[in-house]
């Protein structure tokens, strides 16, 4: 792909416009709460898009459109029934409590609930995982970039690094949030006109469906499944993904997806910032509207390349391997039809849009990390009852830390491809058990420190057990092979699954077995204990329980519709 | 506060303006599979969000004062 000046000039704008920003936001910054928590200051549509967007990683455009073109529209079950359902309940039920407790970050929530080794072990998977994952999206920027722009894998990772650092270094929490909104939009602009035009190209939705029903798809499988999200669920051998739809609704539609939105620091951080404890329950609720709206600018596209390759246009699936033996290389699948359908120009506002979501990637995990670290390990176990400057410069010098500690990550993730691999799918499985922990310690008044620990450390050790024991093509089985699942997908489901049911358990006999906290310390914390506001006499759009009606509803539809 | 509006209204504004540009001078600026002059409509898009961005903003500021 060859970039003209005019794309330059766009990228270079929007450099310009994030940076500036940041500026802008500098001289606002006076506390640690400030920096790290955007003292709890900002509108709702900010905090709902930026809520959306720091999950919107470049991982995920990428990754998300190469599924379209290798799972087709069965991918969106990761949005209709896995995002959507997730973000509502963590809007309706969880945030009241987030935000009650007035903790500043999900593993204080844990010391306040539960104690202070529950705590430390989360903050501590989640520091770590943080770093591991924004080092591993700088790493997949440079690769990217290298493939096809030419540019080097040092200058893209560095520069990229510097942008990001600069930045939330200035700005903090705010500036990292103010820039997932404008990421948004230059995502959303830059690619919805590809998945218009791809779409028409291929004949529209019927005229894609149609072709592809005629074709064979490279596991032997009719194409007709590329088109229907729950035709071909019933049995793992009839769809390309190798799912059921108990291991799909549990697994993925509860366990995984309850786990990642309902505890991941990452998102609810931003549902945090909001300038009320309404606009925070409206914070997840409204970002399932444009959530679910998104496979139709991210897989569509991915699925309309496939039809697009079966028309003799000269467009054909990007491929990698050695001669002989080539496979589909489905995470190129998205720029290689920007380069088919944008000219000089728009080219441009599709890179920038790319790159601006792998640095949004980065930059949310950076704003965690340092409000985890500061609040819940440096506040909490190095160096407590300091003054907030003291706190606030620890901010500063760990968002640095984390940033220098992501490109080391990036480095080792380009040496070491397998060990990159296996953490990743170590850190899926952390919060797959928190999921349970934090059910269990919102609504059961009953459960204790000593069980929440004991359940998430079992929660966690029973799913790498649960790995060891199983195969999905080729991986896992490093003790024995019990049982070997059709795909990873599948595997990573029932692990998933696994572990949410042995943290819950767990956490159950040894709450009953342990002294509970006394009901006085379970204001704000537990259900029954809290106090819910009811905001009548407010407009309904600006009420939380009709809205998520309202989108639960839409997410209803549309899983029909393309069932 | 700073306004968010504000700086997203001038980015895109901005930026339509550069695509709309290139769709008027230079109309000759087509990728391999498609006809239309992308550039000129998704310029006039991205300007009018901008601007629409930029009046939102306005508008809120004559309610407050």
């Amino acid at each position: 792909m060859k970039l003209a000046v005019v794309d330059y000039l766009i990228l270079a704008i929007y450099f310009g416009f994030v940076l500036g920003i940041g500026w802008r936001l500098k001289s606002k910054i006076s506390t640690s709460g400030d920096f790290l928590t955007s003292g709890r200051s900002v509108p709702v549509w900010i905090t709902s898009l930026a809520f959306l967007s720091a999950n919107l990683g470049a991982q995920e455009l990428v990754g998300m459109s190469g599924q379209g073109a290798k799972y087709g529209i069965m991918t969106a079950h990761f949005y209709w029934v896995g995002a959507v359902p997730a973000m509502i309940f963590v809007g309706l039920f969880m945030m009241p409590f987030y935000w009650a407790s007035r903790a500043r970050s999900v593993p204080e929530y844990l010391k306040l609930r539960f104690d202070e080794k529950t705590r430390a072990l989360n903050a501590l998977a989640f520091a770590v995982m943080t770093v591991f994952s924004s080092g591993i999206s700088m790493y997949a920027l440079g690769l990217l970039l290298n493939l096809i722009l030419g540019w080097s894998f040092t200058t893209s990772v560095l520069c990229s690094a510097a942008i990001v650092l600069a930045y939330t270094f200035l700005g903090g929490l705010t500036s990292a949030i103010y820039n997932e909104v404008l990421q948004f939009f230059l995502i959303v602009m830059g690619f919805s006109p590809l998945a218009i035009m791809a779409v028409m190209k291929a004949g529209g939705w019927s005229g894609m469906a149609a072709r592809l029903s005629k074709m064979t798809l490279p596991g032997g499988l009719n194409g007709d499944v590329m088109t229907h999200s729950w035709k071909y669920i019933g049995h793992t051998y009839q769809n390309p993904m190798g799912i059921e739809i108990f291991g799909l609704v549990a697994g993925l539609g509860f366990v995984m997806s309850f786990g990642y939105w309902c505890t991941n620091f990452l998102v609810i951080q931003r549902a945090m910032a909001a300038n009320s404890a309404s606009a925070a329950r409206r914070t997840p609720v409204i970002a399932a509207l444009p959530k679910m709206l998104l496979p139709f600018i991210i897989i569509v596209p991915g699925i309309a390349a496939l039809a697009l390759s079966q028309m003799a246009l000269g467009y054909v699936l990007p491929m990698k391997g050695v001669a002989g033996a080539m496979t589909p290389d489905y995470d190129q699948v998205l720029t290689t039809l920007m380069a088919k359908f944008y000219p000089a120009g728009m080219l441009g506002i599709g890179l920038t849009g790319l790159m601006a979501s792998f640095m949004s990637g980065m930059a949310g995990n950076v704003t965690a990390f340092n409000t985890v670290f500061t609040y819940d390990i440096y506040q909490a176990y190095i160096r407590p009852g300091k003054a907030d400057r003291h706190y606030l410069t620890v901010a500063r010098v760990t968002t640095v830390v984390g940033v220098a500690l992501s490109i080391a990550c990036a480095y080792v993730a380009q040496g070491y491809n397998s060990l990159m691999d296996l953490l990743q799918l170590v850190f899926s499985f952390v919060n797959a058990p928190l999921f349970g922990t934090f059910l269990l310690g919102m609504f059961w008044k009953r459960s204790t420190g000593h069980g929440a620990f004991w359940g998430l450390l079992s929660g966690t050790v029973s799913a790498g057990l649960a790995h060891g024991c199983t195969m999905a093509e080729g991986k896992g089985g490093w003790i024995m092979t019990l049982h070997t699942f059709p795909s990873t997908m599948a595997q990573n489901f029932w692990i998933s699954i696994v572990a949410f049911t042995a943290c819950t358990l767990v956490t159950i006999l040894v709450s009953l077995a342990t002294k509970p906290k006394p009901e006085a310390e379970l204001t704000g914390l537990v259900y029954g204990f809290t106090e819910l506001k009811h905001d009548e006499g407010v407009a309904w759009y600006k009420r939380p329980v009709p809205l998520a009606i309202a989108i639960g509803a839409l997410a209803l539809f549309l899983n029909f519709w393309f069932a | 506060m700073l306004d968010l509006r504000v700086p997203t209204g001038f980015f895109f504004a901005i930026v339509g303006l550069i695509l709309l540009a290139m769709g008027v001078f230079a109309p000759s600026e087509r990728a391999a599979l498609t006809d239309s002059n992308v550039n000129l409509y998704c310029g006039l898009f991205m300007l009018a969000f901008g601007l629409i961005m930029l009046g939102l903003s306005r508008l809120s500021k004559h309610e407050d004062s």
